[in-house]
């Protein structure tokens, strides 16, 4: 009985496709600065400024986050946004990674 | 080395001999940084990690690769290079020097990997044998020209002011 398995099957795959794109279009993914020893605190908050366009005084907000309490939640943006954002604070070698927020 | 000239987006600088032979020998390390040391994510719950993590390192490669012929053609640039009796004088754009800063950071990072990842906060555990103390007088003289060049482009360091 082709005629009826065919939509049994069809909105399964469907489903799991729209799921996906609804993840990836969802702004639940943080771009997360991470603390290390490495990096100059001034080279930091320039980097913060450079990338999001923010106030000297927004980055080095987010720039003194990361050093005394480890890391700091920069931006939520979609995946596609998060991930550019990633490789954009990576090209200057900070320690960056995008995670997708718990809530 | 000193800022001597900053008109709009432009900035001359001048370097000592051993200054301008140190600058091109520390972009010369470039790249510095292992690709595997960029993560995408530390979490794993993101839609099509190991494809997304194997773009990026693509990226990655990619832009190492313009990043160097870049670095080739700037220290043939001879035209950018003025040299005098007893120094060097270059001119750069605030371009250039964002550019200069994303490339000194990965030699910086790279040699702080090398070196072992110490943290100056506990000096106890820093590696003592030779390697180890070379790559950490690189990655404090890769800071040196970043902070010169941090201060140049936010307007901090005036011309013929201090020298690095």
């Amino acid at each position: 009985m082709p005629k009826t398995a065919i939509p049994e099957v069809l909105p399964d795959i469907k489903k799991a496709g729209a799921t996906d794109a609804r993840e990836e279009l969802d702004a639940g993914y943080l771009v997360i600065c991470w603390d290390d020893p490495v990096n100059l605190m001034d080279y930091v908050t320039h980097v913060f400024q450079t990338v999001f366009g923010w106030s000297r005084a927004k980055a080095q907000k987010h720039m003194l986050q990361v050093h005394n309490e480890g890391k700091s939640v920069l931006v939520r943006e979609t995946l596609e946004k998060a991930e550019f954002y990633v490789h954009q604070l990576q090209k200057y070698t900070l320690y960056v990674t995008l995670e997708r927020d718990k809530k | 080395m000193k800022l001597i000239r900053k008109d709009g987006d432009e900035f001359e600088f001048e370097f000592e001999p051993v200054e301008k032979g140190l600058f091109f020998h520390l972009l010369g390390l470039y790249p510095a940084v292992p690709v595997s040391y960029h993560k995408l994510t530390k979490g794993r719950r993101i839609p099509h990690e190991a494809e997304n993590q194997e773009l990026l390192n693509d990226a990655i490669r990619a832009q190492r690769e313009e990043n160097q012929k870049e670095i080739i053609a700037l220290v043939k640039d001879a035209a950018r290079f003025t040299d005098g009796a007893e120094s060097t004088r270059a001119v750069f754009q605030r371009g250039e020097l964002e550019w200069l800063l994303q490339v000194l950071n990965d030699v910086r990072v790279g040699n702080w990997i090398a070196a072992g990842s110490p943290d100056p906060q506990q000096e106890g555990k820093m590696r003592r044998d030779k390697k180890s103390i070379q790559h950490v007088m690189l990655m404090e003289l890769t800071g040196g020209f970043e902070m010169l060049f941090l201060s140049t482009l936010n307007g901090t360091l005036k011309p013929g002011g201090e020298e690095f």
